[in-house]
Parts: structure tokens; C-alpha cells; sequence
């Protein structure tokens, strides 16, 4: 299942402020770079506002941020529905006891951790990150909060790159995003 | 204008208001009694400084923040909250460092959007531009302060994270170094700057990015971090830059 708010008359304004890098990280890859969106404080707006009128009277007690760029649309998203914000990071940076999760990349893989005690059993989870394209951190995402016992409400991001299907690794999970990239 | 002398000191039910000596012209304090409480609030009215009218008034430090709504909590209650919900953690990253840990605070809705209001309610009339926040807890604590007074966020990297072009600065780490980078175009010459972090230590984090927005004309205004661990007296690597900090 699946939702884009094609129709919202925000989502254009918000969709002009992403700006596409060429060959970044490397070669053949568009970057959908978000920081241009930030600095239009109407569009970031709108950006949370979409989510937080979505999410706000699903009983949502969770969100969960992705590492680094899920830091920025996660907790404004949080601190608007009065839920708990949940950082998943990379190796080494929780201080305490911590959930680990390994993944795959294109070449190699990583890992994704949470805080033990973060989350308690049957809380309703929300996964935030500002973009979608294979669905593996997404996936990694999910497990570690399923793994808590917290039950993922849906995931949610700014942009998805449909081409990449990571809508399909979602374990049949819901995934709604604002913008759809080529 | 004549110069309205302050008491001194006034002792109101637990609050304490101390008077600014730096204000250039005269200030008033008048008690007023708040409808269907018995307890007097002092509320501090500043009046516009001659030839200033468009120039933000100086910040005062936080114990000079006045209770704006009888719905919200007193400063001191907030504060006090924010700063149990902080877990120390004991030999990380290594033996002998005592780390503040904020994800328990992020994990307290009631604490988190009070930390973010204390910051909000001292910034949100100073015509802030620019809220710089540095990776990655920088970036919790910097947009949603950012989105409450209207500003742009700009977050500050570790190296090859922001595509596009960037501009570095090289900062000291207790062995060697580290490089942080900003965006060439997110931020113009004259803007008006809020630095965000979780915390302040030795300050390097926070010197770097003071430069980084100098280096291209912007006017950092004040550093701002949840915690301060003063022992190690990062506030003075902020060179002129005032730090205001909520828990230390």
C-alpha cells in the first residue's frame, strides 16, 4: 500500500526546494539533496506539517529517525504529535546497551543500532528518514523496532526513488511519501 | 529618558529577579497580579532604547526569562525536569568520561518540547535568520527551534556528506584533527546566526562553526546548547560569541 500527497498544494513548493546534485557520492547517481528545502523555513514547514496532520491522531507513540538527515524531519515531528523520538544510528555512537542490526549495501553492509529500553512492548512506531531508495536502512530500521516489540505504524519520508522498489522491502509495512524522484 | 532605577533584588515566591546592570537605559519592574492567583509575578518591561528600534534588545541570561503564560510551567520546573531526564553514562566513548546522554531526554515528550520553548522564548525575537546545527545532535535539537521563530536550519557536516560545493574548516581534536563543512549559498553575508549543539565541551566543535559563518560575513549571535561541562572551559574558545546553555 502505498500514499503520495500528489494533490496537496504544498507538495510543489516543497518539491522546488529539492535540489538534485549529479554524480554525487559518485558517478551516475542524482542526489536528492534536502538542505535547500531547510533553508526555505515555509517549505520545511509544510514538510512537517504534512506529516503531523497524517500522523497526529493515530495514537503513534514513537518516531523513529534514521541517521543523520532522519534527525531533522523526525523530532519536529515528534515534538507536534507528543511522541517519543527514537534515534537509530550507526555503530558505536548510542552509549548504552544497544540493539544492533546489520544490513546489506550495494558492496558490503552496515549496521543500524537502538537503545535497549527506548521502546517497551506494543508501542505503535513511526520510521522517519528524508528519502526512500533500496528500502535497506528503512528495513533495518524496522526490525530493530519490531525486535523491542514496538509495532511499526507505517514509514515515512520526503522523497522516494520509486525505481529502486524499496517500498517492497518493507515487509508489507506501509510507506508514505511527499515526492516521487526519477 | 530618565534612568529608572531597579530594586535590587525581589523575592517573589521562589523567583528571583536580579537587575541587568548592561541595559543603556532605564528598565521597570511592575508586579502585577495575575487574575485568580494569589501569588505576584514580576514582569520586566523594557522600554525601546533611543535610536535602537530595530536593533534586537540584549539577551539576558535565562534566569531572566518571564513566565509569558499562566499555562507554562516555571522556568526552574522545566529546567529541573530537562536536567534529571539527562542519563550519565559512565567510560564513553572511553574509561573515565562521564557522557550526557540526551536520548533519555528525547525520550520524555513534556521535557523535549520544553528545552526546545526555553530556546524559542529567548530567540524568537531577535530576528534570527539562521539556525546552524551541528551533525548529529545538533540536528535534533536545531530544527525544531529553527521551524518555531521562522529561520532557515543549516546543518554543519563532517566531511563529503553535503554534496555541492562546500567550504571546510579544520578544527583540534584531543588527538589530531577533524574537518567540518557547510554549504557555499546556505547562508549570506550580514544574516544573523544561532549555533546548536547538545552540548558543550572543549568548544572546538563549536569554534569551527563560529567560523565557518564568519568566514562568509554572518553574524553569530549566540552559541546555544542543552548541556555545558564548564570544567573544560569551552565557553572561552568562543572568543566574543556568548554561549547561553540550560543544564551545566
Amino acid at each position: 500500500m502505498s500514499a503520495c500527497k500528489e494533490d496537496d498544494p504544498r507538495i510543489d513548493g516543497i518539491q522546488s526546494r529539492i535540489r538534485v546534485v549529479p554524480n554525487f557520492p559518485k558517478p551516475g547517481i542524482m542526489f536528492q539533496d534536502i538542505t535547500t528545502l531547510l533553508l526555505d523555513p515555509k517549505a520545511f514547514k509544510d514538510t512537517i506539517d504534512l506529516f503531523v496532520e497524517r500522523y497526529k491522531s493515530k495514537n503513534i507513540t514513537i518516531v523513529a529517525g534514521i541517521e543523520a538527515r532522519g534527525f531533522i524531519f523526525g523530532p519536529p515531528i515528534a515534538l507536534a504529535i507528543g511522541a517519543k523520538f527514537v534515534p537509530l544510528r550507526k555503530p558505536k555512537k548510542l552509549p548504552g546497551k544497544v540493539f544492533r542490526e546489520e544490513y546489506d549495501l550495494e558492496y558490503g553492509s552496515d549496521c543500524l543500532e537502538m537503545h535497549v529500553g527506548a521502546v517497551e512492548s506494543g508501542e505503535c512506531a513511526l520510521v522517519v528518514d528524508d528519502l526512500i531508495a533500496t528500502g535497506g536502512t528503512l528495513c533495518a530500521a524496522m526490525n530493530l523496532l519490531e525486535r523491542a516489540g514496538a509495532e511499526v505504524v507505517e514509514c515515512a519520508c520526503v522523497i522516494e526513488i520509486p525505481d529502486l522498489k524499496g517500498r517492497d522491502r518493507l515487509k508489507g509495512k506501509p510507506l508514505f511519501v511527499l515526492v516521487e524522484s526519477q | 529618558m530618565a534612568v529608572i532605577p531597579c530594586p535590587l533584588v525581589l523575592k517573589i515566591s521562589g523567583a528571583k529577579i536580579v537587575p541587568q546592570s548592561n541595559y543603556h537605559s532605564g528598565n521597570s519592574v511592575k508586579i502585577k497580579l495575575l487574575p485568580n492567583t494569589e501569588t505576584p509575578i514580576a514582569i520586566r518591561k523594557t522600554p525601546p532604547i533611543h535610536g535602537r528600534a530595530n536593533t534586537p534588545r540584549p539577551l539576558q541570561p535565562i534566569r531572566f526569562l518571564h513566565m509569558a503564560a499562566q499555562n507554562v510551567d516555571s522556568t526552574d520546573d522545566r529546567i529541573s525536569r530537562i536536567s534529571s531526564s539527562i542519563r550519565v553514562i559512565p567510560d564513553f566513548p572511553k574509561p573515565g568520561i562521564m557522557f550526557q546522554d540526551i536520548t533519555t531526554l528525547l525520550l520524555d515528550p513534556k521535557a523535549f518540547k520544553d528545552t526546545i520553548d526555553l530556546f524559542v522564548e529567548r530567540y524568537k525575537d531577535q530576528n534570527i535568520n539562521v539556525v546552524a546545527g551541528i551533525e548529529a545532535r545538533g540536528f535534533i535539537f536545531g530544527p525544531p527551534i529553527a521551524l518555531a521563530i521562522g529561520a532557515k536550519f543549516v546543518p554543519m557536516r563532517k566531511p563529503k556528506k553535503l554534496p555541492g560545493e562546500v567550504i571546510s574548516e579544520e578544527y583540534s581534536l584531543e588527538y589530531g584533527t577533524d574537518i567540518m563543512e557547510m554549504h557555499v549559498g546556505a547562508v549570506q553575508a550580514g544574516e544573523r546566526a544561532l549555533v546548536v549543539d547538545d552540548l558543550i565541551a572543549t568548544g572546538g566543535t563549536l569554534s569551527a562553526a563560529i567560523r565557518l559563518l564568519e568566514r562568509v560575513g554572518v553574524d553569530v549571535v549566540e552559541c546555544a546548547c542543552v548541556i555545558e561541562l564548564p570544567e573544560l572551559k569551552g565557553r572561552n574558545r568562543l572568543g566574543d560569541k556568548p554561549l547561553f546553555v540550560l543544564v551545566t
